[in-house]
């Protein structure tokens, strides 16, 4: 094959991954899931989540603290390291600051709709529980490993962790029903996918649209590969007006609602209407399928709209929305050409090498996994498609889980910044840490996908997570009843 | 009048910065305003979470965008004090 010709095969396997990735799986999940991290961000205090992670509060309440505010707070690194630095020097220690950074990237709230939507629930839930277990057991290792570096921090900063601010009512209804949305759109079951009414729109020329499409953007089922629908075609023409009428109405939201506010806000609820109902293009025209889904939204959509009017100030929508449209202009250009670069890796790669390699739940696959993850890097959400792609290829499901694990917990800049604030000797401990726990995440969960008991792994993963809180507390007691131990001043800032 | 807006450059910061500088022209007032991203010069002050508003060395607000009328009052106090 001529140069030009593969050029051309590269470039069509970019184009056509992104536009099935617009048309069919961004769009229920990920758009309500902006949302819920716009909220979370802009409705919640930081002060409900950090006065459990002062200096006082007790172990076994500053790790589920520390996990929590790496969910609810963070979802981009800009707030991530900050935060992170705040926690070790200022609050819980090292230990809960280490937990709130493993945590953070890998189970914030965009990271698991998105893997859910893309790759499936259960690897999904694979990634929430496995990071908590191991972000709080990788924080008590770490404040095990440096218990006496650990107590020179910064003093008198107590009150900087005593606020009292609670979370509203309203706005955890607010929460709530996105929440509900987001679960309307992408649950699997009977009572959302069924259809209950269905009317023909008489547009003809749809079907013959439809064939040009798939011709346009060639798939090939077999690679895992998803042509276009039209209903796909009209979702990428509405994201295109959405970006319009958001930058004028939602980047500017600041000073005042005007009439793109309003017009972005309609194109998005009209976007999730399309998204949510069945489209068939036939010779007769047009059918559209009124599915349980898009009575959800339509359901969701009305006390939302009811609480962001009458329950929530002025400001807090503003904020809101700013927060939604913040997150979404940052993530969602990395995103697409991600995705683009992921469409063109896969006509590059050969599954022979991926099945080669991790088509097995071994010890080097998972390896591998972990390795690909620490010397790649790609922006926050990148990894999900690029998980998807190697899926489709061929690779297990337990080295795929160890890969998405330590890709974004691990990359050489995050190293460095980590670095730069707990020093260079903490911050490589902690990189072999993650490295072996998401081997040991990776085969775990492999061996169950291939058949192992349950039971049996939460029982060995129980046992060895109680042996090392008992080492911790057995340690903390000891250096306890011996205070005349000057605590050791950390050199390697 | 001395102002830092500490924030390792986040559009949540520039948005900070811009409010103080907004209520700044407003109230016809000349400040040192300066925007500190350096992680480590960050931790000097005593703060949990970016952006960050100091004002005369005293941490303002950190960790949330606060609104001008907030920005408007802490510089008319600082400004008495």
């Amino acid at each position: 094959m001529d140069i030009a010709g593969y050029l051309l095969k590269l470039l069509q396997g970019g184009l056509g991954n992104l536009a099935a990735y617009l048309a069919a799986h961004v769009l229920l999940c990920l758009v309500p899931a902006f949302f819920i991290a716009g909220a979370m961000t802009a409705l919640i205090p930081k002060e409900s989540v950090t006065r459990f992670l002062g200096r006082n509060a007790p172990k076994y309440v500053s790790y589920p603290a520390a996990a929590l505010a790496g969910s609810v707070l963070s979802v981009c690194s800009c707030t991530v390291v900050p935060l992170f630095a705040g926690i070790y020097r200022k609050g819980a220690g090292l230990g809960p600051a280490i937990t709130f950074l493993f945590f953070a990237p890998a189970a914030n709230i965009l990271a698991l709709v998105y893997t859910g939507g893309v790759i499936g629930v259960d690897l999904a839930f694979a990634r929430l529980f496995l990071s908590l277990t191991f972000g709080i057991g990788i924080g008590m290792i770490m404040a095990l490993i440096f218990r006496r570096s650990d107590i020179a921090h910064d003093e008198n900063t107590d009150a900087l962790f005593a606020g009292k601010a609670g979370v509203r009512r309203a706005v955890l209804g607010f929460l709530f029903i996105l929440i509900a949305l987001l679960l309307s759109g992408t649950l699997k079951i009977g009572l959302l996918t069924n259809s209950y009414l269905r009317v023909t729109l008489p547009i003809s020329g749809l079907e013959r649209f439809q064939a040009f499409l798939f011709q346009l953007v060639p798939f090939d089922a077999s690679k895992g590969q998803e042509g276009v629908t039209v209903q796909g075609a009209i979702l990428i023409g509405l994201l295109f007006l959405i970006a319009f009428a958001s930058w004028r109405g939602l980047g500017k939201i600041f000073e005042g609602f005007n009439r793109w506010t309003w017009a972005s806000l309609g194109l998005i609820v009209l976007t999730l209407l399309v998204a949510s109902a069945g489209m068939k293009p036939h010779a007769g025209g047009l059918d559209i399928l009124f599915t349980g889904k898009m009575f959800g939204v339509v359901l969701s959509m009305i006390p939302l709209g009811y609480i962001g009017s009458k329950r929530l100030t002025q400001d807090e929508v503003r904020n809101f929305l700013w927060e939604s449209w913040r997150f979404i202009k940052q993530i969602f250009p990395l995103l697409v050409v991600g995705v683009f670069f992921v469409g063109v890796m896969r006509v590059i790669i050969r599954p022979e090498w991926i099945r080669a390699l991790a088509g097995q739940n071994t010890l080097l696959g998972n390896l591998a996994g972990v390795l690909f993850g620490v010397f790649m890097y790609f922006p926050t959400l990148v990894e999900v498609p690029i998980a998807q792609m190697f899926l489709s290829l061929g690779m297990h499901r337990g080295p795929l889980l160890a890969y998405l694990m330590a890709d974004p917990e691990l990359s050489l800049q995050s190293i460095l910044m980590i670095s730069a604030i707990i020093g260079r000797s903490k911050a490589w401990v902690y990189v072999a840490w993650v490295a072996l726990f998401s081997t040991l995440a990776g085969l775990i969960y492999g061996a169950l996908e291939d058949g192992a008991s349950i039971w049996l792994m939460a029982l060995y993963l129980l046992a060895f997570l109680s042996l090392l809180a008992a080492g911790l507390w057995w340690m903390s007691r000891r250096s306890a009843a011996r205070p005349s131990a000057p605590p050791e001043v950390s050199t390697d800032r | 009048m001395e102002i830092r807006i500490l924030g390792p450059g986040c559009p949540r910061c520039h948005e900070v910065e811009r409010r103080t500088i907004n209520v700044l022209a407003e109230l016809n007032l000349g400040a040192d305003v300066q925007k500190i991203s350096d992680i480590k010069k960050m931790m000097e002050y005593s703060i949990i979470g970016t952006p960050g508003l100091v004002i005369n060395g005293k941490v303002k607000c950190s960790g949330r965008i606060p609104s001008p009328e907030e920005i408007k009052r802490w510089i008319e106090e600082e400004q008495q004090s």
